[in-house]
């Protein structure tokens, strides 16, 4: 299994579940150390207010999420969002 | 304070008001009220012309907003300034458009009009409470399958509140460090209940027993603190806890005679205060 996919598939369910136009996800995975990914994360361009929520706490919450999902494989897992 | 108020000024207004979307962090046009104060006027060869002045609203902030839009609240002729130069360059030379407003809203609510926007948020439905719990617990089955774990969810709806249950020995891995990532999992299960629906339910997850092992815990702790009082009488102050956390301690004191329970300060640092008192009748309680 590939280092990082449980992060993957975790971030991009997540975010799929939560913008209006799924479609338009786009979650890239980007190498940072040999145990430590970060999960780049692109939506379409009215669904990001949703996806970092009032407060950023959607995104607080996405992040704490990657961050399980990278326990899962014992690696670090950030989440980015990028516009 | 509910409402964040700014004033825009732009080329047109739908710049202006894309602009004040982006200042408010609202991502739909229906989530804003419009009050244009000034149409655009074209002038001649560019020269001489008017922007846009729009001010705009949110239409139902629930909570207080961050320091950024506390500020935006002092600042609106920074914000008219900076506004002027940066709205312009998303759309070059939306003269068609700017003359389209011009004629279509003529000083009042466009929140309807936004052309380039569907409206989204009021397409929400209101949907049934059983609906929720249905979304909700896809969606955590569907996480849970995310994260390759073995796992059940299961809801159910107890007097208006949607409980959700996700149990399997690996779904511990779900709970986090004092369940923060229970905390993330049950804030995205609202997120993705409020994409649906208008109004949402209230929703209690349980991730492998840890709110209910909590929730006991708690509970002893406050029974103790709670027999302290009574010997010593007085007041003990809590540390700051989240709300359902007050909730099990309110509860607990109210199990009592001779103890009185109220919340006290701010969220995120919201605490119970616990007294002893004589009579043991009124509860402060305002959860």
């Amino acid at each position: 299994m590939a280092k990082g996919e449980i992060v993957e598939r975790v971030v991009t369910y997540i975010v799929k579940s939560i913008v209006e136009e799924p479609d338009e996800v786009v979650v890239t995975l980007v190498e940072q150390g040999p145990d430590d990914v970060v999960a780049e994360v692109r939506t379409a361009k009215g669904d990001m207010g949703r996806v970092i929520g009032r407060r950023g706490r959607v995104a607080k919450a996405i992040r704490a999420a990657a961050g399980a999902a990278g326990d899962e494989e014992g690696i670090t897992a950030g989440v980015e969002f990028l516009d | 304070m509910s409402y964040v108020e700014i004033e825009v000024r732009a080329k047109t207004v739908d710049l202006a008001v894309e602009a004040a979307m982006q200042e408010l962090g609202v991502s739909n046009r229906d989530q804003l009220s419009v009050e244009v104060i000034q149409e655009p006027e074209k002038g001649f060869l560019g020269i001489g012309g008017q922007d846009a002045v729009v001010r705009v609203k949110r239409r139902k902030s629930r909570r207080r907003r961050n320091d950024r839009k506390k500020e935006t609240r002092g600042q609106t002729q920074q914000q008219t300034a900076r506004q002027k130069t940066q709205a312009p360059t998303k759309n070059g030379g939306g003269k068609p458009r700017g003359q389209r407003n011009q004629t279509q809203n003529k000083g009042r609510h466009m929140s309807q009009s936004g052309e380039n926007r569907e409206p989204k948020v009021d397409d929400r439905p209101d949907i049934s409470i059983e609906e929720q719990a249905e979304i909700a617990g896809r969606f955590l089955e569907g996480l849970v399958d995310a994260y390759g774990l073995e796992g059940t969810v299961s809801t159910q709806i107890d007097d208006g509140v949607i409980i959700a249950d996700v149990d399997g020995e690996q779904t511990e891995a779900l709970v986090g460090v004092r369940g923060s990532v229970r905390s993330a999992i049950h804030e995205l299960t609202r997120t993705v209940m409020q994409r649906y629906a208008h109004d949402t339910a209230r929703l209690r997850l349980d991730i492998a027993g840890y709110a209910e092992r909590r929730r006991q815990a708690l509970t002893i702790y406050a029974e103790r603190l709670i027999d302290q009082l009574m010997v010593e009488g007085g007041e003990i102050m809590l540390e700051p806890m989240s709300p359902a956390d007050r909730k099990v301690i309110h509860d607990a004191a109210a199990t009592r005679e001779g103890v009185n329970s109220y919340s006290e300060g701010e969220s995120p640092r919201r605490y119970v205060v616990l007294t002893a008192t004589a009579t043991a009748t009124a509860k402060g309680e305002e959860e």
